[in-house]
């Protein structure tokens, strides 16, 4: 918790403007590795290079989902124990699931613009693509449910058990390609299982994970605090008019 | 599409659609932040209670 400095820094904090920079640098850096020090590929030649951004883009989806679906549970126990409500989880919930619907739908652009180069077609109804736009659409309408008007903890319960929904989603995207024969390759990376790529890619690939996730990490935070303006400033719409509806009734009696 | 064109488009969308969000969230924080002047007197740190105004 801290300080906001002054009005023109709403949603920084030091730490966040730390945060930022080091995003910034380190973006610098994962563009400087990705595009010129990292090879090209034998088979693929410069379209390897799609790999750091679209594996590190569905790997912050997956985290962002996870924390919303974590979120949602916590918000669940709590709106009724606590005198806040427990809207906290509520915020994280909605800002992780936010930047997480950013990064799936850079992972499919990215994908697209990849297949296209490899596969000889921006698009296969295949087990992995379907899941993964499925995926896309159905956090897009618990973003949208997030935004219909009603009681912030009623909608935020509503939210709650549509993101835990969505979230059955994610392990079937992930294993698709295991379940099912699919156009799309296996994983690049996986825990138990050698990598499919080595050396100076690996690294990169490395790198470039660790980077979007601190660049997601700072949008959660900033998203975070602009969900708790947007409840400020539904609060104190809603006092104003009670307060003046209490005047009008003084004035009718 | 070559495979560069393919990695110039696949990175620089990328590059515009986070950033272009990144400034968008900010926007919005700060110009809800002017609507509600409340700058110098809200904490705003994840865990804190909306309705209570900071103590310094």
């Amino acid at each position: 918790m801290s300080q906001i400095p002054d009005s023109k820094h709403m949603t920084a904090t030091l730490g966040t403007r730390i945060l930022g920079s080091v995003a910034v640098a380190a973006v610098l850096l994962m563009t400087l590795l990705g595009l010129v020090v990292s090879p090209e590929d034998l088979v693929q030649g410069h379209a390897v290079r799609m790999l750091y951004l679209h594996v590190p883009s569905i790997w912050i989806a997956y985290a962002a989902f996870v924390l919303t679906a974590a979120s949602s549970v916590l918000f669940l126990i709590r709106s009724r124990s606590r005198a806040d409500g427990g809207r906290h989880h509520d915020r994280l919930a909605g800002s992780a699931a936010e930047v997480g619907v950013l990064f799936a739908g850079i992972t499919l652009v990215t994908g697209m613009l990849w297949g296209r180069v490899t596969w000889g077609t921006y698009w296969q109804w295949d087990a992995r693509l379907t899941t993964t736009v499925l995926l896309f659409v159905t956090y897009l309408g618990y973003l949208a449910l997030r935004r219909l008007p009603a009681d912030p903890i009623v909608r935020g319960r509503r939210s709650a058990v549509m993101a835990l929904i969505s979230f059955v989603n994610v392990p079937i995207v992930h294993f698709s390609v295991d379940w099912w024969r699919t156009l799309h390759q296996k994983a690049s990376l996986s825990v138990g299982r050698r990598p499919e790529i080595t050396g100076e890619m690996y690294w990169t690939l490395l790198y470039s994970t660790l980077t979007v996730t601190v660049v997601a990490s700072w949008l959660i935070v900033h998203r975070y605090r602009v969900i708790r303006l947007e409840e400020l400033r539904d609060e104190e719409a809603l006092n104003a008019l009670i307060a003046s509806r209490l005047r009008e009734d003084d004035v009718g009696n | 599409m070559s495979d560069i064109a393919a990695v110039a488009t696949g990175w620089g969308l990328t590059f515009v659609v986070v950033a272009t969000y990144a400034l968008w969230v900010v926007g919005r924080g700060k110009t809800i932040g002017r609507e509600l002047g409340i700058g110098k007197r809200q904490e705003l740190g994840p865990g804190s209670d909306s309705s209570t105004p900071a103590s310094s």
